[in-house]
């Protein structure tokens, strides 16, 4: 089995949505309706409960080396985004009914049997990925395609990706992969692509991302958090407190009652 | 505070709504996928149709895509805020009932009795408010289906279920002579020793989640919301009628936890106040009103609480004074949460001023793996 995931590599992405499509149609999502965002050609928004890849699109007022385009001062930035499989998963670590699961490819599945729609998950995931849907009453994601991996398939939207800006393989070959392409493109003079959640290093609050990304700006332009934190990294301060208040809560419960005692004489 | 507006659903909108949305024809196509089960009634709209807007006092230049929402609202419902009172209240009272069955003797058994049944009710209530929130509430004993230390909720669950049944056992067999006495006592003392976390867990529930103003006060919140359970329990038994004897008692309870309420209402204003943009929902619109409105109610809980002379009447205005304000300081904290959790600017400036990760790690790079701090001002 091993680590699988997803290598997206920004700068060869045309924006097709091949990847939001071959989502859709695999999996038999609903569709979000056709509705007009101006958001450049990003009609989807964000991931959502039935949209598992989003393309967004940014259009920058500054040049990129080695690309040409008929307006001076102007350059894309595309990106396929995805549930990010975390190694450290908030959805996962905060779900109160184990309906997520890591599984057999250490990817992060929510099964739908056992979901309540506590909504837990949704607060809790540092990338605003999984969400509810309201007509369901359950929370949905990516699978990073279960389905097909048991057969030995690759997920839909990796095969359909036309430019094969997104990769799917085992951990190890797509971090040389990954580490490879930045050293090309930093050759090339493009020296601000860089690798976003490849590891544990790279980002201590997810301890690395099994879906990780080639960027060229900074995460806040393609709307990814700088330093994300598994919200549970926090949890034993705030257990310390709840102790530090149950000692005070008891103290005055037995003071007042032996001061009433002591009053009464 | 503008939230994303709702387009009119346009005439294909209507057609895929009959067509579910999937353009697969049963008669045709097997539906099997991983997502074929999912409901639909209504066509989810592409989300954040419109900027949020809240960033537009924001000096210009700070990088968002399309000032959309960096992570998920909430999608918890009133009841949570609701339950967030309730459940504090009935945590504080059986607290309280312990400690009255435990050194108070037979002189305040009626006080601990009556805890007893604040303390199951307040219990049943609660249950009853979260299952209400689930999107799926036939399959709400899949909350004791594991035991996940790591989720609040869970951790929640259990606490919850133990503390109704101990009490509710305590109310049926506690007062009897005898072993079954024994047993009730003994479980009145576990929902006592239940209450305690009863009380503050929430706030961890709060604070565990990707929410820039919760999460900002992971430190703070639970000593709040324990102090303020305390003072909104000790006002309520106050409320309820109850023999003189106990007064001296309650009013102990009471004004212990309105002191402490005041004190910890500082420290959570000071962690959220770190990043401007985190706090500004405590201060703006309707969830600041409510704040105000539940500093100000506290205030005059505790102030006529210390007059000297007080009358029956400004006894019973300062407990609901004192209840009034943990109702509003829930509701607040709970929406102005929400409101936080449109703002990306909310989660980007605090995670850049080391609020993030870097707040447990002591890392000094972001994930781009430059400074986290932009190194230079941003001009245009
Ligand atoms: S990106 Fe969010 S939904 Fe995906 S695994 Fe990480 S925490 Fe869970
Ligand atoms: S909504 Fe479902 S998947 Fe998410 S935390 Fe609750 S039970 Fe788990």
């Amino acid at each position: 089995m091993g680590q699988k995931g997803f290598f997206t590599d920004t700068t060869v992405c045309i924006g097709c949505k091949a990847c939001e499509v071959a989502c859709k149609q695999w999996n038999q999502l609903p569709d979000d309706g056709f509705h007009f965002t101006g958001m450049s050609y990003d009609q989807t928004g964000a991931l959502g409960a039935s949209t598992w890849r989003h393309v967004a699109f940014v259009e920058r007022p500054v040049p990129m080396p080695g690309v040409s385009t008929a307006i001076a001062d102007f350059s894309w930035l595309m990106m396929s985004d995805v549930c990010k499989h975390c190694q450290r998963a908030g959805c996962l670590e905060a779900c109160p009914t184990g309906a997520i699961i890591r599984t057999e490819f250490d990817t992060v599945y929510v099964q739908p049997d056992v979901c309540n729609g506590c909504g837990y998950c949704v607060a809790a995931c540092p990338f605003g990925v999984v969400s509810r849907r309201e007509d369901d009453g359950r929370a949905w994601k990516c699978t990073l395609c279960y389905d097909r991996l048991g057969e030995g398939l690759t997920p839909a939207c990796a095969k359909a990706c036309p430019t094969e800006s997104i990769v799917y393989g085992d951990l190890d070959d797509l971090h040389a992969r990954a580490e490879a392409r930045v050293e090309a493109l930093h050759a090339r003079g493009l020296t601000e692509a860089y690798l976003y959640g490849k590891d544990a290093a790279n980002q201590p609050g997810t301890g690395g991302l099994n879906a990780f990304f080639l960027l060229l700006d900074r995460p806040e332009v393609y709307n990814l958090p700088p330093d994300p934190v598994v919200p549970t990294m926090k949890a034993r301060e705030s257990w310390t407190a709840v102790a530090m208040g149950a000692l005070g809560m008891a103290v005055a419960a037995l003071g007042a009652v032996w001061l009433g005692k002591e009053r009464r004489g | 505070m503008t939230r994303p507006q709702e387009p009119h659903e346009t005439l294909l909108d209507v057609l895929q709504r009959k067509r579910d949305g999937r353009n697969v024809d049963p008669s045709m196509g097997v539906l099997s996928g991983e997502g074929a089960q999912q409901r639909v009634k209504t066509l989810e709209r592409a989300p954040g149709v419109q900027p949020s807007g809240d960033g537009a006092l924001l000096p210009p230049g700070a990088p968002s895509y399309y000032g959309l929402p960096a992570i998920k609202e909430p999608v918890w419902i009133a009841s949570v805020p609701t339950y967030l009172y309730v459940g504090g209240v009935a945590g504080a009272t059986s607290v309280l009932g312990f400690a009255a069955e435990l050194i108070g003797g037979a002189w305040l058994r009626g006080l601990a009795r009556r805890c007893v049944w604040v303390g199951m009710a307040g219990d049943m209530l609660s249950a009853g408010l979260l299952i209400h929130d689930l999107g799926r509430p036939e399959r709400f004993l899949h909350m004791l289906r594991v035991f996940r230390p790591t989720s609040p909720m869970s951790i929640g669950s259990w606490v919850l279920a133990a503390s109704g049944a101990f009490n509710t056992l305590a109310l049926l067999v506690g007062h009897r002579g005898g072993w079954p006495g024994t047993v009730g006592r003994a479980a009145g003392a576990g929902a006592a020793l239940l209450g305690l976390p009863l009380s503050g867990y929430t706030a961890v529930l709060l604070t565990n989640t990707a929410v820039p103003l919760w999460q900002s006060m992971h430190r703070s919140l639970p000593l709040f919301f324990m102090a303020s359970a305390t003072a909104a329990s000790g006002s309520l038994l106050s409320l309820l009628p109850h023999p003189r004897h106990e007064a001296p008692v309650l009013r102990a309870f009471r004004v212990a936890g309105k002191v402490a309420e005041v004190a910890t209402r500082i420290a959570v204003e000071r962690d959220a106040a770190r990043v401007p943009e985190v706090a500004r929902p405590l201060r703006e619109g309707l969830p600041g009103a409510l704040w105000t409105a539940s500093k100000v109610c506290a205030g005059a809980g505790l102030l006529l609480e210390l007059l000297p002379r007080r009358t029956s009447g400004v006894a019973t205005a300062a407990n609901v004074l004192t209840s009034v304000s943990a109702v509003a300081a829930r509701f607040a904290i709970f929406h102005a949460g929400k409101v936080s959790s449109r703002n990306p600017q909310a989660t980007f400036q605090g995670q850049r001023q080391g609020l993030g990760a870097a707040e447990v790690t002591g890392h000094t790079v972001a994930s781009d793996g430059k400074p986290l701090k932009f190194p230079l001002p941003v001009v245009r």
